[in-house]
């Protein structure tokens, strides 16, 4: 059982948080019949805002925060755009990626003068957590343990949408809104309010996972750091049929490519190779799990 | 006398220059079933809309047992007491009937939602009323009838007193409609009241009380409906003492353009459409009545390419086109005037010459080689538009400004334009003024005459009697009946497209 | 109860102004925010990209980026979105950079082909394989059902990857430290026109014409605008939505592997690992399309002003502190400024 060492079972764990976090947003958001594809930009502007507040105060905690009230600022282009203004969704989701793109790589520039890699040891980075029970049990031990308290929150929010959204009163609605608001407007539901409302949590939710992504190892912004997670964020939505616990499993098996990939990389295969491995294997399980009907040939 | 539940006065309301609902009073006492008839476009769904807090009237007022109202929306109706069964159903599909039936009124238990609270009421509501249905089921699984009780649930459960049905039995088949009457008699019983909207006279017949005739937006008749005719309120419903009629001799079929042998759509014991035959002649206009969703729809996808049967043989100008795509269908004769002119028959925010164009646009003389000759595309258009009387500026306007009945004269002027020995009309008139109908069942029965073979497909059962020469009756995927069209009348394709074939002939 | 807006197939006019207006405004807060002189900062992108001196550079920066937006705008236009271009533009660059060392070698000796065909060739090539290689995106949407917005842009990840791996191995450049392929044969490099401008320009304006003519002359045109409009109509008008896609996407990546040839036959002469895809045309160009609602002169005005304000940005960045990437912030501002407006674009 040496095909993945433990250590990369708990880097794995760490690095699918951020993509985990991003999926829930997006499921959520497409819950509610918004196609968000503006993760790889909220998770960017999480991650800088996270490193920002974390630089200043010296306090992860704050970056945290600082990142939560980022993407939701952030979010606000997308809550509005695609309700209020009725914009296009995947429009307004391409400029807010260049947007966050452009703004991150700017401010980075303006206000710590320097460009492509920002890292610092005033910035401190998030907590591992030891839990001495688990620690020593071998593999769970490395799983469940030293892991930073975003990746703990991330599985507990998974659970939480999941129960919000198939367990409560606002989740009926929301379900109802994504599949027909017309019908869910007849019923006395505010639809754009809904709709606002879950985009900007579905923001707070991208925040947490691009403050994972800069501080959840070492302390560290660099320009489009989010490379690509965003989207696979969106992959894992779209195979989990909008469902947050199939999008998780979705997250997962991206996971064990993500490890696959380090784990070939380890064996001598170059990195331009392997990483393109989590790509490929996605693109697969689209193929598997998409599957055209023969029939109306007008849809 | 009984209490009156619900009266309106002087309800006016515009949409531009047309006058949608001028100056309409209705009266309608407690427990009754009240029938609101009229044609299309004679304002019933705007009376509806406005009944319902939909649209707010411009002139007149609601009162509601007794007591002024003025509904800002839908929900303000709902707290009054309103409730309607919308003829295009509002229903998550993918949600049970006990979600969409509490949805926006939730029963809670702490922050969650009360499950077995709200399945028990639910369950508890659909046997007061004999609405047989499965509150766990979900409702992309039920049949049409099923969900419509699941309609009537989700306002009852909002404890509606008035209860607004808008064509209640065009999608339901006849046992489907006997059960809908069983529930109205018992809502009926419990002292609620029922507008019951719809144009057709035996439903009214049988189940209500008293009706209201409307006609270009005004009152033209109340009675009760066991001192009236059918033949009243159709003078009522259409100023005339006959239907709609066309003039027109009598057909001298040619011969067969369309061929169709044992076509199958669907898999299974039972497909939408089962192994169906037919043959269309050049000069004949053949009818096919029937409910709707009783294959119609697929048949009409099969014979024009938009989808692959799955068995049968499909002949056309002597050509099989049974696995051939739109374009070899086209190419091999066939016009069709699809059934929603804005979303299939049409761009709306292309220009006419564009929209007159499409389905021929590879053909001389609009095409040289690849290029699309220019100067012929905006010559065909200008002549379609004086020859049909499109009301528009000139061919360069987008068609997206235009009138219903503008816009399917666009459609019909592209489809007849070319000549093509088939033509399929699915809902020619559906929606347009009663100049358009007029207009362009004239122009149907001239194709007919020219020697195209013209297949109708119309959920009026008066256009269907006014232009067919034959009658096709499908029922279950099947055609149950094939009738000259001297040989039909309004009873008995009634009893025909219930299924009901001993009692017919 | 009203159905959806419409999606306007242009813009009405002053919006796109505004929109600008709007862009500049608040690209002017941002520096003035972070301690710029705004006013100095526009001055500069004015200058450094229109005056007459500088038009050569904004020219060369306008060709990558104004096909691209052709590439982008092309399957715009029928309603779809290709978010691949940047794993079509590796390809093509890195077909064209091959082809033109290899074949000399794999050919016999007696067949020496002259230079102008030997770039012809990789042009082609790069061309051909650009363009299968986004159809095979819309194969996945026709075939599998998979959006092709998702497909392309995924598909995108193994073209960089694999084009990076042969550059930094196989096919390295031994003789220099850097992931790059061995360089260009000089017969077989695009032309010099003055400057830096080379006949790659030419290509790409012929190219826009071309665009331009199958837009408002052809059937194919016709076609694809009016499924832009409302696919059911063009389906239901007798054009196979399955075919037209694949053909659409075809013409959308060679167009990209056109701009990949010409960066690297007419300026790196080589393939760098990296070097096509930093200046980020693909995203510039795919904005600009969508400025224009995939119409397309209005993509290519669109284009040649982004690359203007591009061009100019170096300029502000040489002249001021202020970094170029403000640029790129000015064209997500305008962008998503019209995307509330009017809904530009579709659902691909």
């Amino acid at each position: 059982m040496d095909f993945i060492s433990a250590f990369m079972v708990n880097s794995t764990v760490q690095a699918i948080t951020p993509i985990l976090l991003a999926a829930l947003a997006g499921s959520l958001c497409a819950r509610v019949g918004v196609f968000n594809i503006a993760m790889e930009g909220q998770l960017l502007i999480g991650a800088f805002c996270a490193v920002a507040g974390s630089h200043y105060t010296g306090s992860a905690a704050v970056g945290v925060a600082a990142a939560l009230v980022g993407t939701v600022v952030f979010s606000l282009i997308l809550a509005y755009g695609a309700t209020v203004f009725r914009g296009d969704a995947v429009v307004i989701c391409i400029g807010m990626n260049l947007l966050a793109s452009g703004l991150t790589a700017y401010l980075l520039r303006q206000l710590f003068g320097v460009s492509g890699v920002f890292s610092d040891p005033n910035i401190a980075e998030l907590a591992k957590i030891r839990i001495a029970s688990i620690q020593s049990i071998p593999w769970l031990g490395w799983i469940v343990s030293r892991q930073t308290v975003l990746t703990y929150l991330s599985w507990a929010l998974t659970a939480l949408v999941a129960y919000v959204l198939y367990r409560t009163p606002m989740g009926l609605r929301l379900r109802g809104v994504g599949e027909d608001p017309e019908a869910a407007g007849t019923m006395g539901i505010d639809v754009r309010r809904y709709r606002v409302v879950t985009v900007l949590a579905a923001g707070a939710l991208t925040g947490l996972g691009g403050a994972q992504l800069s501080l959840g190892t070492v302390g560290i912004f660099s320009e489009d750091m989010s490379a690509g997670r965003g989207w696979i964020a969106v992959v894992a939505v779209m195979l989990g049929r909008d469902n947050p616990l199939l999008a998780a499993l979705a997250c997962v098996l991206f996971g064990i490519a993500d490890a696959l990939s380090v784990k070939l990389q380890a064996q001598g295969l170059p990195n331009q190779l392997t990483d393109i491995v989590p790509y490929v294997v996605t693109l697969a399980a689209l193929v598997i799990s998409y599957r055209r009907k023969r029939g109306t040939r007008l849809a | 006398m009984q209490m009156v539940e619900l009266e309106t006065a002087g309800i006016v309301k515009r949409f531009g220059t047309l006058v949608a609902n001028d100056g309409i009073d209705l009266s309608v006492a407690r427990g009754e079933v009240h029938a609101v008839m009229g044609e299309n476009g004679a304002g019933k769904s705007t009376l509806m809309s406005i009944l319902y807090g939909m649209q707010a009237p411009d002139e007149g007022s609601i009162l509601l047992r007794g007591q002024e109202v003025r509904f800002r929306s839908a929900v303000d109706a709902i707290d009054h007491g309103m409730g309607m069964v919308h003829q295009a159903f509002k229903l998550f599909n993918s949600l049970t009937v006990w979600e969409n039936v509490v949805y926006g009124r939730e029963p809670r238990r702490g922050p969650a939602l009360d499950r077995r609270a709200a399945i028990a009421q639910v369950g508890a509501l659909a046997e007061r009323f004999r609405l047989s249905v499965d509150p766990t089921a979900r409702v992309g699984d039920l049949s049409v009838g099923v969900r419509q009780r699941v309609e009537i649930l989700k306002a009852l459960y909002r404890d509606a007193r008035i209860l607004i049905l808008d064509e209640p039995t065009a999608v339901l088949t006849p046992q489907e409609r006997d059960g809908l009457f069983d529930v109205i008699r018992t809502l009926k019983a419990d002292q609620r009241t029922i507008l019951f909207v719809t144009h057709k006279l035996h439903e009214v017949m049988a189940i209500t009380d008293s009706v209201t005739v409307l006609r270009q937006g005004r009152v033209t008749e109340r009675m009760a409906t066991r001192d009236t005719t059918p033949a009243e309120i159709i003078r009522a419903m259409t100023g005339r003492v006959v239907n709609l009629t066309v003039d027109r001799k009598p057909a001298t079929p040619g011969a067969a353009v369309l061929d169709v042998q044992g076509l199958t759509v669907g898999t299974g014991a039972k497909p939408v459409v089962d192994k169906l035959s037919f043959r269309l002649h050049a000069g004949e206009i053949v009818g096919i009545a029937g409910v709707a969703g009783n294959g119609q729809t697929e048949l009409i996808e099969a014979l024009t390419g938009l989808r692959r049967p799955d068995g049968g043989r499909v002949t056309l100008s002597g050509r099989d086109v049974t696995e051939a795509d739109v374009e070899a269908h086209r190419a091999a004769g066939l016009a069709y005037v699809p059934e929603d002119r804005a979303v299939t028959g049409t761009a709306r925010a292309a220009s006419a010459a564009d929209n007159l164009l499409m389905g021929y646009q590879r053909k001389a003389p609009f095409t040289e080689g690849l290029r699309l000759n220019a100067k012929a595309v905006a010559e065909h258009a200008r002549r379609l538009i004086g020859r049909f009387g499109v009301k528009i500026a000139d061919e360069t306007v987008l068609v997206g400004t235009l009138s219903g009945g503008n816009l399917q004269k666009v459609v019909i002027a592209r489809e007849l334009t070319h000549q093509a020995p088939l033509l399929i009309a699915e809902q020619p008139t559906r929606g347009v003024d009663v100049g358009a109908i007029e207009f362009i069942h004239a122009e149907l029965v001239a194709e007919r005459d020219r020697g195209r073979a013209i297949l109708l497909v119309s959920a009026e059962l008066s256009e269907i009697l006014a232009l067919s020469d034959r009658i096709l009756v499908m029922y279950e995927g099947r055609i149950l009946a094939d009738l000259p069209a001297g040989a039909a009348d309004e009873d008995r394709l009634g009893l025909l497209m219930a299924g009901r074939t001993g009692q017919a002939a | 109860m009203t159905p959806r807006p419409s999606r306007l197939p242009a813009l009405s006019l002053p919006a796109v102004p505004l929109a600008i207006l709007i862009g500049v405004v608040l690209g002017g807060l941002l520096v003035l925010v972070s301690g710029g002189n705004p006013l100095d900062a526009y001055w500069r992108i004015l200058v450094g990209s229109l005056a007459p001196a500088n038009w050569p550079d904004t020219l060369n920066w306008a060709v990558p980026l104004v096909g691209m937006t052709i590439a982008a705008a092309i399957p715009l236009r029928g309603g779809m979105v290709n978010l691949g271009g940047d794993g079509q533009l590796a390809i093509g660059g890195f077909v064209a950079a091959v082809l033109p060392v290899m074949l000399p070698q794999i050919l016999p000796e007696a067949i020496a082909l002259p230079g102008p065909v030997l770039a012809a060739l990789a042009i082609l090539a790069a061309m051909l394989a650009s363009g299968l290689y986004a159809a095979l995106a819309a194969l996945g949407e026709v075939r599998f059902g998979i959006p092709m917005l998702i497909s392309s842009l995924l598909l995108s990840y193994p073209a960089i990857g694999v084009t990076s791996y042969f550059v930094g191995f196989p096919l390295r450049d031994t003789t220099t430290g850097l992931s790059q392929t061995a360089m260009i044969p000089e017969g077989a490099r695009l032309m010099t026109i003055s400057g830096p401008l080379n006949i790659g320009l030419l290509m790409i304006v012929a190219v826009a014409a071309l665009v331009l003519y199958v837009d408002r002359r052809t059937v194919g045109g016709y076609e694809l605008r009016m499924r832009g409009l409302n696919p059911r109509f063009t389906a239901y008008g007798g054009v196979k939505p399955g075919p037209q896609m694949l053909r659409t996407l075809f013409a959308s990546g060679a167009i990209a592997g056109l701009v990949g040839a010409i960066i690297v036959l007419g300026s790196l002469y080589r393939f760098q690992d990296g070097a096509l895809l930093s200046p980020g045309y693909t995203w510039s160009g795919l904005m600009a399309a969508l400025l224009a609602g995939g119409e397309p002169l209005g993509a290519i005005t669109a284009g040649l002003f982004f690359a203007a304000l591009q061009t100019g940005g170096f300029a502000m960045q040489r002249e001021t502190e202020i970094p170029r990437v403000l640029t790129m912030i000015l064209q997500a501002i305008i962008i998503l400024f019209l995307a509330m407006r009017h809904g530009v674009g579709r659902r691909g």
